[in-house]
């Protein structure tokens, strides 16, 4: 069924590009791709063209605990606003929860955190999972490529240690990758106990590179990685009965009188009440920021990504790192227009697709850190102007991906990569005929809020896990390493959570640090109508905002 | 070693799951006879009953959708071990097969798979045994003559009635017998037979299922029997399950083993598939013995 | 989703009982969006990975409902739309350390699998294109790895249990089947014990504790030195 005026999902102009990439494709399989770059080119290519290395795009926070750190003016805007709540309105003699464990956010991070909460000895009706939508309406589920973890013989986690610190520039904190890398091979142990199905040929893992990577220790469950593994770990948590609280968003982190992390008010979406929680340790587990769109970027990010955890945290006092470096995923879809932003896997790349110009011909090394992959791709495409325009004005490089069946056999694409047929499947595109028109999409936060080896943050009490927390991946994440940092943060978090709730005692509740918050928008003469956290995107059209009566009901 | 000739199957949930010695033993004396059971790559419950009712057609959904899988697969026909699957599917391929009206029916609501053409025939595994094999060439296979074993055969309902779908005469069957004969057992004349052995009152009067598998056993007994022979997993089931109740609450009753056709043509056929009950193999041995001496 | 300059064309589509003009070539959710609404429920990943955004529709002028996830369907002219919400579905609890494989255990904490009448209509309502009434009947005669690898992309929509006319509840009975799988049916491989021994052991430690307290120069020069495992991938070139 071919819709008008397209052949094989493609506009007729774009196929004339196609026949010079297939043209180019076998002498492509037997020269093999471009060479990797060195330190010093990668350095170049990154100054040149990295939207990070723009300094237009970012300014200096004007308050909080990190006053003076440079970060993205979409995140600056979101930190400089006011609460969404009146602080003093809030009644907070009554309490609805009264937990030990609080753990924000129903993702990856959240759920490993109560599992080993719990297993630390709290009983789970003195847990709560709190999150603004389904519990796994989150980005651990979209996880697509892999996890890494340095298992076999001829790899260890010193050879991975180095990996990262490499492909984050040397800026990531050296305690938290030694603890990323030294937990690894125990998560996926656990995960094999919970039962999940990773690739496994003959009994041994499918390895693959990624990235960055010096050894191939990339585990995958085909291309829904992160589906498998995190609905194995709902699943879990589902049969532990651990609570959850679905479409509860937290808005406000509650401190006691002392300044400890005491929980949270949360509010319901839908009866637009708030509650009050009050726990006796606090698990930020809130996600990263992709839908705040830094720089305009479409994003391969969860709906309700808006980083309402940092925002939150800076409040109570707790210190944010490394939120200058945004990852943008090399490969986002740039066309169709209707899954514009949507991931395409790096798994693609490390099975062989080529990135290729206009003219079928390879301008990169497949498999570059991803800042660098991304810089190399938005060089070709609007300063070489070797791109293929879209019909709506943007533009895209060809991934090469009839190349995967080639290099493994026929049929290894829809079998390893079946998320991704069937992704363009649904728009026509064969991508096992046809390659995919691919460009950078905004993918992660690298940065976030500071913890230490153990989770925990400046603020007593608080504890963070996963893409909401900063310095395990200095300025630039590898591939695999989001869904491995989820799980051993997410688990340290909730480990020290369910410790220091065992001896912690909560004093009498307090929002005081949000009115402090707002004297110091005051005092740094911020004057602005914004208010955060953001909890949700407004995607609605201009027109039809402009023109609402609001709440009448 | 000669090329196998394929025959499509249709293996039933139940030998899948607690039947599987009738299929292990299916396969393999069926290899032996120069035939392999191919599995369909993809089939369904057969229904386990056929619906009664004449305008229902959602309940034929079930069973012509298996039909079409052998259509898929490029075969007119389908290969059962199971007689309750026998059953249903060829009461259905009936219901179906030349009926044009219900078939553009059931192919109009089918609107996933390819349209059923109505050419698929059912067969159960001891039609093809007697009327293309024949007893000469399963005889000559015998390498372990099971003389002096009287074995009571016991049809029960599915392979018989009603009477369209039966694999032989429904009021004095022979094929269990001429197999039997075959691997040089006695077959045993008994009044049940072709009796119903209960099914499914088990679930709700399980006494009827006992008082029935006590007559059944009883008259095989009296009759010389040393072993039930059946084709049916819940006749199977029921049997064995209740004449447990038996050894516990009569005194001195002595249990008797219940095999699939298969099972016993495996022992004929000193071929060692599945497991057989170590009183049954013991008890062969003996008579053999016996004979070498005597 | 991000402005970008959309064409002309435009398309109606009919949402909830009332009418609206979108351009061609949204998503359905991203349509939705253009028309003015804002959602609290019905999306969550806006990848296709998470199951919340199942929608019903069905042409101008056809009898037959369509299934979809909004976020990875595009919207057509005369497509008369609802979103579900998610539907409750009870699922059975059972401790992962504590399963019998002899038994058919899915039946036995899904017994209503047995209701099964293969209508198919679960396999139809699918917006993943999984053969879910294949699985089932895999797991009604026990066979587990079947069921794990048919329903393995199974996102948890909820739309075949909404549909089912036995009220069978095929994505909590294959998450199941799945985790049974994983856990019992597919080794650890010796490798990862061996390794999990030498971290236990500190076989490593003494190397991070050299790496941990490099400095950037150092650091820099062991990457530099670093030998990729495979040439064709992944290897980096020094200077």
């Amino acid at each position: 069924m071919s819709k008008k005026g397209l052949i094989g999902g493609y506009p007729a102009y774009m196929r004339e590009s196609i026949e010079k990439v297939e043209a180019t494709r076998s002498r492509r399989l037997k020269e093999g791709p471009p060479p990797p770059m060195s330190p010093k080119e990668r350095e170049a290519i990154l100054e040149r063209n990295h939207p990070d290395y723009k300094p237009e795009g970012k300014r200096k926070l004007a308050l909080g605990p990190s006053a003076g750190e440079p970060v993205p003016h979409e995140v600056a805007d979101i930190i400089e606003s006011h609460s969404v709540i009146d602080p003093r309105a809030v009644d907070l003699s009554k309490v609805d929860y009264d937990v030990d464990v609080l753990v924000i956010g129903g993702g990856g991070a959240g759920t490993v955190a109560a599992i080993f909460a719990h297993e630390q000895g709290i009983p789970v009706d003195r847990i709560l999972i709190v999150t603004k939508l389904r519990h796994g309406d989150c980005n651990s589920i979209m996880a697509q490529g892999g996890i890494q973890a340095a298992d076999r013989p001829q790899d260890s986690p010193a050879i991975h240690y180095l990996d990262v610190m490499g492909g984050g520039h040397y800026a990531n904190k050296p305690e938290l990758v030694r603890a990323l890398v030294n937990d690894a091979p125990g998560i996926i142990r656990w995960h094999e106990d919970i039962g999940v199905m990773y690739d496994k040929v003959d009994g041994e893992y499918v390895e693959a590179h990624g990235g960055g990577t010096s050894r191939m220790r990339m585990h995958s469950a085909k291309d829904y990685t992160g589906k498998e593994t995190f609905n194995s770990i709902r699943d879990q948590a589902r049969n532990l009965d651990i609570p959850v609280l679905e479409f509860f968003p937290a808005v406000e982190l509650l401190l006691d009188k002392r300044g400890h992390a005491a929980g949270a008010v949360v509010y319901n979406i839908e009866t637009e009440e708030y509650r009050i929680i009050r726990a006796k340790a606090t698990v930020l587990a809130t996600g990263g920021f992709g839908r705040i769109h830094i720089q305009g970027f479409p994003t391969t990010n969860h709906y309700g990504a808006t980083a309402d955890g940092l925002v939150m945290a800076y409040r109570a006092g707790a210190n944010i790192i490394d939120m200058d470096s945004v990852q943008y995923h090399p490969t986002g879809v740039a066309y169709p227009a209707a899954i514009l932003g949507q991931l395409a896997t790096e798994k693609l790349r490390t099975q062989g697709a080529m990135p290729v110009n206009v003219d079928g011909e390879a301008f990169v090394f497949p498999l570059e850190p991803r800042d660098v992959e991304s810089s190399a791709i938005i060089e070709e495409c609007w300063v070489k102007n070797n791109g293929i325009e879209t019909p709506s004005g943007l533009r895209g490089v060809w991934l090469d991906t009839p190349m995967i069946d080639q290099v493994h056999g026929k049929g290894t694409l829809k079998k390893a990569l079946a998320a991704m047929w069937t992704m363009w499947h649904r728009h026509d595109i064969d991508i096992t005929v046809d390659p995919a028109l691919v460009y950078p999409t905004l993918h992660y936060q690298n940065g976030g809020v500071e913890i230490d080896a153990n989770g925990y943050t400046k603020v007593p009490g608080l504890f963070a896990g996963g893409e909401c927390e900063g310095g395990v991946h200095g300025k630039n994440r590898l591939m695999g390493n989001s869904q491995l940092d989820y799980n051993v943060f997410g688990r340290r978090a909730g480990i020290s959570a369910g410790k220091w709730a065992k001896s912690a005692k909560v004093d009498e509740l307090s929002l005081q640090h949000v009115i402090d918050y707002e004297k110091e928008l005051e005092r740094a003469g911020i004057d602005t109508d914004r208010k955060a956290p953001i909890i949700l995107p407004d995607y609605r059209p201009q027109a039809v905002r402009e023109h609402t009566l609001g709440h009448l009901l | 070693m000669n090329k196998l000739e394929k025959l499509t199957y249709f293996p039933g949930c139940t030998l899948k799951d607690t039947a599987s010695d009738f299929e292990i033993s299916g396969m393999a004396v069926m290899e032996a006879l120069g035939y392999v059971l191919e599995e369909l790559e993809r089939w369904n419950c057969c229904g386990t009953v056929f619906s009664l009712t004449d305008d229902d057609l959602m309940h034929q959904i079930g069973p012509v959708r298996d039909l079409i899988r052998a259509q898929e697969a490029g075969s007119e026909e389908i290969i059962t071990l199971c007689s309750m699957c026998y059953a249903t599917l060829k009461r259905s391929s009936l219901f179906v097969n030349g009926n044009q009206e219900r078939l553009d029916k059931i192919n109009a609501f089918m609107n996933k798979e390819i349209d059923y053409e109505g050419k698929v025939s059912v067969h159960h595994l001891l039609e093809v045994l007697r009327d293309r094999i024949g007893w000469e060439k399963v005889e000559e296979r015998v390498t372990n003559p099971l003389e002096g074993l009287s074995v009571a055969p016991f049809y029960g309902c599915t392979l018989l009635r009603p009477q369209e779908i039966a694999i032989d005469d429904p009021d004095a069957p022979t094929v269990l017998q001429d197999l039997t004969q075959a691997l040089w057992a006695t077959p045993i004349d008994y009044a049940y037979s072709v009796e119903c052995c209960g099914a499914y009152q088990v679930v709700d009067h399980r006494d009827v299922v006992i008082e029935r598998t006590h007559r059944i056993m009883s008259a095989a007994r009296r009759a010389g029997a040393d072993v039930i022979v059946t084709s049916c997993p819940l006749c199977h089931f029921n049997l064995s399950d209740t004449q447990k109740e038996l050894v516990r609450t009569i005194p001195d009753y002595e249990e008797m083993p219940i095999i699939y056709f298969t099972q016993l043509m495996a022992l004929g056929f000193g071929v060692e598939a599945g497991k057989i009950p170590a009183s049954l193999k013991a008890k062969v041995k003996r008579l053999q013995t016996v004979k070498g001496e005597g | 989703m991000i402005s970008e300059k959309q064409e002309k064309e435009m398309i109606r589509i009919h949402v909830m009982g009332k009418t609206y003009e979108v351009p061609a070539g949204l998503t359905i959710m991203d349509a939705m969006e253009y028309a003015g609404y804002r959602f609290t429920r019905g999306a969550g990943c806006r990848s296709g990975f998470c199951g919340a955004c199942s929608t019903v529709y069905r042409y101008e002028g056809d009898y037959r409902l369509q299934f979809a996830l909004a976020c990875q369907e595009t919207a057509a002219d005369g497509m008369y739309l609802v979103q579900l919400p998610f539907t409750p579905a009870p699922r059975a609890k059972y401790d992962i350390e504590k399963i019998n494989l002899k038994e058919n255990v899915l039946l036995q904490y899904y017994p209503e699998i047995a209701r099964c009448v293969s209508c198919n209509t679960c396999t139809k309502a699918c917006p993943q294109d999984i053969e879910v009434m294949d699985y089932i009947q895999a797991a009604l005669r026990g066979d587990i790895a079947k069921t794990a690898e048919l329903s393995f992309d199974c996102i948890q929509c909820g739309l075949c249990s909404m549909r089912c006319p036995a009220d069978i509840k095929h994505y909590h009975m294959a998450q199941m089947a799945r985790r049974i799988y994983g856990r019992y049916m597919s080794p650890v491989p010796q490798h990862l014990e061996n390794r999990l021994q030498e971290i236990a052991d500190g076989a490593f430690d003494a190397e991070l504790d050299k790496l941990v307290n490099m400095s950037r120069e150092e650091l820099e020069e062991a990457y530099a030195a670093r030998v990729s495992e495979e040439a064709s991938a992944g290897s980096e070139r020094s200077e």
